[in-house]
């Protein structure tokens, strides 16, 4: 009787002993990270039937359980990964939102001096030291846009190297979950289904962190393995076998990283968009939705600003009177010929109307017989049997090489749009500030007539004016001969009628002639016979004509096919990526509360709380003082019956 | 519900990072004085932030082309000044030269005196401004402007005038080409000139005359031939344009008016047979070229009637020149002034229009130190109260107790 009394005593302090390291346990491992406290489940020992029913044989531990619950868990794992998609997008944008943001940094200032040194030079053309300041501001207006794409290629270079960053995390992660698959297996096969705790803790753990570089889904298996997979169902982990994430060049644009997946020797190409959350997701697209379009739209300023300046620096003539040159060198953008090409075909691409430029890069295809041009923003496709193609203001040339079908060529023209220009000039004298024709009413002239000092358009170019035109008026007809052989249009108050080649003009006073691109206005009361000369300017060093004209370039809509000034332009850059730094910052937030709210449920359940252990360390104490007492009095009961024989 | 030790103190701590975060956030704003430190602060206000400190930019160029403007308007005006005090101080020497007292040799010292003059007035018109640019040399302006032939002046600038942007939308001259101020005036009376032929033997005398029909004028040239047959005087009028007779045999009375084809002047004194008179339509006759005449008029010894006659008839004819170049000097002075209005009005404007813009921005950019002073204390508040609760909760734990 007190040897059962004395087992049931030692079964309960067993029982009392477990519990009380169990807590242990869990008190130890409070701040283990990916810890599940455990509990010991105790029953009651199979009772011993006598004829007096049923007598109870102590108590035994069935299992040590983990308070776990699978859905808090998966839940915890999502809201993980959308949120570190949202705060690796949030560090990146926040570099440019920082770069766009300071005064004194900023684009703004630098357009801003390099206009007012244009305006020096109209306010004063013939000065040295005024077209001097113009020069080196527009120096050190390329410079600051060279320093502006240095800083995007940084944050896009920082971009890249996180990536192969992040891709070498998976890959250790997944290497770490097939082991402990593994090991998960092994060890419950081998202890009769008895769940592995800790391991199954340290393996959930390494999903969480999974799951901070890239979504991951998670399909349990029947023997207790985890199957994982990423981006559109790739197996990552197939039981103990992992696979692994690459990062390789894009083989459209051999400066961009992509991600691939290779398994068993293969490589796959993933595309950018079929990998989302995690750092990895947001890192992509970060790339794509702010990097790209920033950068894109910098260089669609920057390009539009010195494209514009040139061609209008074209209609002037410098202090050499000779017509003005390219004031800002511009480096042509590239076309990329993608890696897979069958042809060795390069193509030449140039752009020719900078207003009309998009901040889309273009894809050109051929087929073997018909060229398309894609703009990849919108996805529209122009369709040519031959080039040269133009598109949005640039124009697609075949190169050298021959072409295969099937060969595709991407075309970034703005990408690095602020790096490629350049001040041409460094002679103050080149710089064009006057206007390249003079008008002219001779003092001889005895009527009251006026001419305007004249204007020109971009077409004077293809039939510059090399020799004086005079204009004489006929009293009798009322008309002006002298024109040279082109069509006249003239405008007078809005009416244009236009005069075939060689046919006399009629008068019209205060109307604005325009005849090879040329354009003056005649005013007053002519006498018959009076003369009016238009004549090349070559010498007006004090002629500020075309420098106002440039400068009259900064407050003009040249953007966008005429729609937007640049000072306007770089303000809904820094509205663009401002607004999504804002956006991604408030959803980065909420969505770190939704963290913060599944990481408390799991906690809540799974957490270690030191009181509750605590009161479970007394609970056992007490529990194991008793059971000893169980056994000291089974050992009295003993004594009693020994003494029994003296 | 069921808290874990851990989470109570990661929240606590996250909560005590999240104040402390607001309040750096807050104290930024304050130390900087900027409510927009970053774009992603207020995205739409750092965009219109920056297109109204451009605007404001630009309004401050404008402001400073006006200034340049000014400078160079003012020195014109004075120049012009001086070139209006020297007209009417050879007008004051016409007017002495007609004195009939004065000798051949007077009248030599006065054209010596009006040499000075001319000299001086080429000086006036090849002034230079502050930064080397002649002032009414047109776009050429490293050009000297005027040079002296042997009678008169030639002008080697050209018809331009520089202009500045002096608002948006908005261009003005600043200067005027010498074309126009000193070389473009009409002589005689602004329409037709009329003038003695030098062979004339008479005392006649021709008026500068003027016009009575605009509408009639022909521009045609005009000769008056006048014939002495008995003692009687009469004339003819002759349209040498286009050859043909307009009346003959008109009984002349010394200064009345002869009329016809919508002009008017009229003969005085005694013209012999055959003298004759010319009008024609007014040429452009530069103020150096006027005042050379003048010098050469009384250079030439007046003898006799005929002589006498040639005398007046030149400084008549010197006289409306002269009178038409201060009109034209003064045309040139009133738009000058008008222009320097112009540019006061403006300017008036442009400092509105920056005080306008920094009120826009410092709203747009600035602290409101009020509401951010008193957000700071409220957060500092609640980050104490974080911080002490935090330690009251991590000490309390039933360990203590065992």
């Amino acid at each position: 009787m007190s040897s059962s009394i004395l087992s049931i005593g030692s079964s309960a302090l067993a029982v009392a002993q477990a519990g009380l390291s169990t807590t242990s346990h869990n008190i130890s491992n409070a701040s283990t990270p990916g810890f599940s406290r455990q509990e010991i489940i105790q029953a009651s020992s199979q009772a011993q039937a006598t004829g007096a029913g049923y007598m109870g044989q102590g108590v035994q531990v069935t299992t040590v359980r983990r308070i776990y619950n699978d859905f808090l868990t998966r839940q915890l794992t999502d809201v993980q990964s959308s949120s570190s998609q949202l705060d690796s997008y949030q560090s990146n944008i926040s570099k440019l939102n920082n770069l766009l943001a300071d005064p004194a940094s900023g684009l703004s200032p630098a357009m801003q001096d390099f206009f007012s040194g244009v305006n020096a030079v109209a306010n004063n053309p013939a000065n040295t030291a005024s077209r001097q300041a113009m020069l080196s501001n527009a120096q050190s207006l390329v410079s600051r846009l060279q320093s502006m794409q240095n800083s995007f290629d940084a944050v896009r270079q920082g971009v890249e190297s996180q990536m192969s960053a992040s891709v070498d995390s998976i890959n250790s992660y997944a290497t770490q979950i097939a082991q402990i698959n593994d090991a998960i297996s092994k060890s419950e096969l081998s202890n009769n289904g008895q769940t592995a705790n800790d391991l199954r803790d340290q393996r959930d753990l390494l999903i969480s962190d999974l799951n901070k570089e890239i979504k991951a889904t998670v399909v349990r298996q029947d023997d207790g393995a985890y199957n994982v997979f990423v981006g559109n169902g790739q197996s990552l982990v197939i039981g103990n076998q992992a696979s692994s994430l690459v990062t390789l060049r894009d083989p459209s644009d051999g400066n961009r990283l992509q991600i691939g997946f290779r398994l068993s020797g293969v490589t796959m190409r993933l595309n950018d968009s079929s990998i989302s959350g995690g750092t990895l997701g947001g890192l992509l697209s970060f790339r794509t939705a702010s990097m790209d379009a920033a950068q894109n739209t910098l260089g669609q300023i920057a390009l539009g600003l010195a494209g514009s300046f040139n061609a209008q620096h074209h209609l002037g003539v410098d202090q050499n009177g000779i017509p003005g040159g390219d004031f800002f060198k511009i480096v042509q953008p590239t076309a990329i010929a993608n890696s897979a090409n069958g042809g060795s075909a390069t193509l030449a691409v140039n752009i020719s109307d900078y207003s009309a430029l998009t901040t889309s890069d273009y894809q050109v295809a051929y087929d073997g017989s018909n060229y398309s041009i894609t703009r990849l923003s919108d996805q529209t496709v122009q369709t040519a049997s031959s080039l040269p193609a133009s598109m949005d203001g640039i124009d697609f040339g075949l190169g050298s090489g021959s072409l295969a079908a099937g060969d595709t060529f991407l075309i970034r023209p703005t990408l690095n749009g602020a790096g490629s220009i350049g001040v041409a000039i460094s002679d103050t004298r080149k710089i064009a500030a006057a206007a390249p024709i003079s008008t002219n009413a001779p003092g001889s002239n005895l009527g009251s007539g006026k001419i305007s000092a004249g204007s020109v358009d971009a077409s004077y170019l293809g039939t510059p004016l090399s020799t004086p035109i005079n204009l004489a008026y006929n009293l009798g007809s009322n008309t002006l001969s002298g024109f040279p052989l082109a069509s006249v249009t003239v405008n007078s108050g809005g009416t244009l009628t236009t005069y075939a080649p060689g046919a006399p003009v009629a008068f019209v006073a205060d109307a604005s002639y325009s005849v090879n691109g040329m354009s003056f206005s005649l005013s007053g009361n002519p006498a018959n016979g009076d003369q009016f000369s238009i004549a090349p300017n070559t010498s007006g060093t004090g002629d500020n004509r075309n420098a106002l004209l440039l400068a009259g370039l900064q407050t003009q809509n040249v953007l966008g096919g005429g729609t937007t000034s640049f000072q306007t332009g770089y303000a809904q850059l820094t509205s663009q990526v401002g607004n999504k730094a804002r956006e991604i910052q408030t959803s980065s937030l909420a969505q770190n509360k939704l963290l913060e709210q599944a990481n408390a449920a799991v906690q809540g359940m799974s957490g270690v709380n030191l009181d509750e252990e605590a009161a479970n360390l007394l609970r056992y104490q007490q529990a194991y003082q008793a059971a000893g007492k169980v056994m000291q009095i089974a050992g009295t009961l003993f004594d009693t019956l020994l003494s029994l024989g003296r | 519900m069921r808290i874990s030790s851990i989470m109570m103190y990661n929240m606590a701590v996250a909560r005590i990072n999240d104040q402390q975060s607001a309040l750096a956030r807050t104290q930024q704003a304050l130390s900087t004085g900027r409510r927009i430190n970053v774009p992603s602060d207020d995205p739409i206000g750092a965009a219109s932030a920056l297109t109204v400190s451009g605007a404001d930019a630009q309004n401050d160029q404008f402001t400073s082309n006006r200034s340049g403007a000014k400078s160079t308007l003012s020195e014109e005006d004075g120049i012009l000044q001086g070139v209006t005090e020297l007209i009417q101080n050879v007008q004051a020497a016409v007017i002495t030269a007609r004195n009939g007292t004065l000798s051949d040799k007077d009248r030599g010292f006065i054209a010596e005196d009006l040499r000075g003059q001319l000299d001086q007035l080429l000086g006036l018109a090849n002034s230079k401004d502050g930064t080397g640019n002649y002032f009414f040399s047109g776009y050429q302006s490293q050009t000297a402007p005027f040079s002296a032939t042997g009678s008169s002046a030639q002008y080697s600038g050209d018809s331009g005038s520089r202009r500045l942007q002096v608002a948006a939308g908005q261009q003005l001259a600043v200067g005027d080409s010498g074309q126009d101020v000193f070389q473009n005036i009409r002589s005689g009376n602004g329409t037709f000139t009329t003038s003695a032929v030098a062979t004339n033997t008479g005392s006649g005398l021709v008026s500068a005359g003027s016009v009575v029909s605009p509408a009639s004028l022909t521009r045609h040239d005009y000769q008056i031939n006048f014939s002495v047959v008995a003692g009687v005087t009469t004339y003819s009028v002759l349209d040498s344009t286009t050859s043909t007779t307009l009346s003959s045999g008109n009984p002349y009375t010394s200064g009345n008016a002869i009329s016809f084809d919508g002009l008017q002047f009229n003969v005085s004194g005694s013209p012999a047979s055959g003298d004759q008179f010319k009008l024609a339509p007014s040429p452009n006759q530069s103020l150096f070229q006027t005042v050379s005449d003048l010098i050469k008029v009384l250079g030439t010894p007046a003898t006799g009637v005929a002589g006498t006659a040639s005398l007046h008839n030149g400084l008549t004819a010197v006289h409306s020149a002269l009178d038409n170049a201060l009109d034209n000097i003064l045309t040139v002075r009133a738009s000058v002034g008008s222009r320097l209005n112009q540019l006061d009005a403006l300017d008036a404007v442009g400092s509105d229009l920056h005080l306008q813009y920094q009120q826009t921005l410092s709203s747009l950019q600035d602290t409101d130190y009020n509401a951010a002073l008193s957000t700071f204390s409220q957060q500092q508040l609640s980050l104490e109260a974080a911080q002490k609760s935090f330690a009251k909760v991590m000490g309390l734990s039933l360990f203590t107790y065992l």
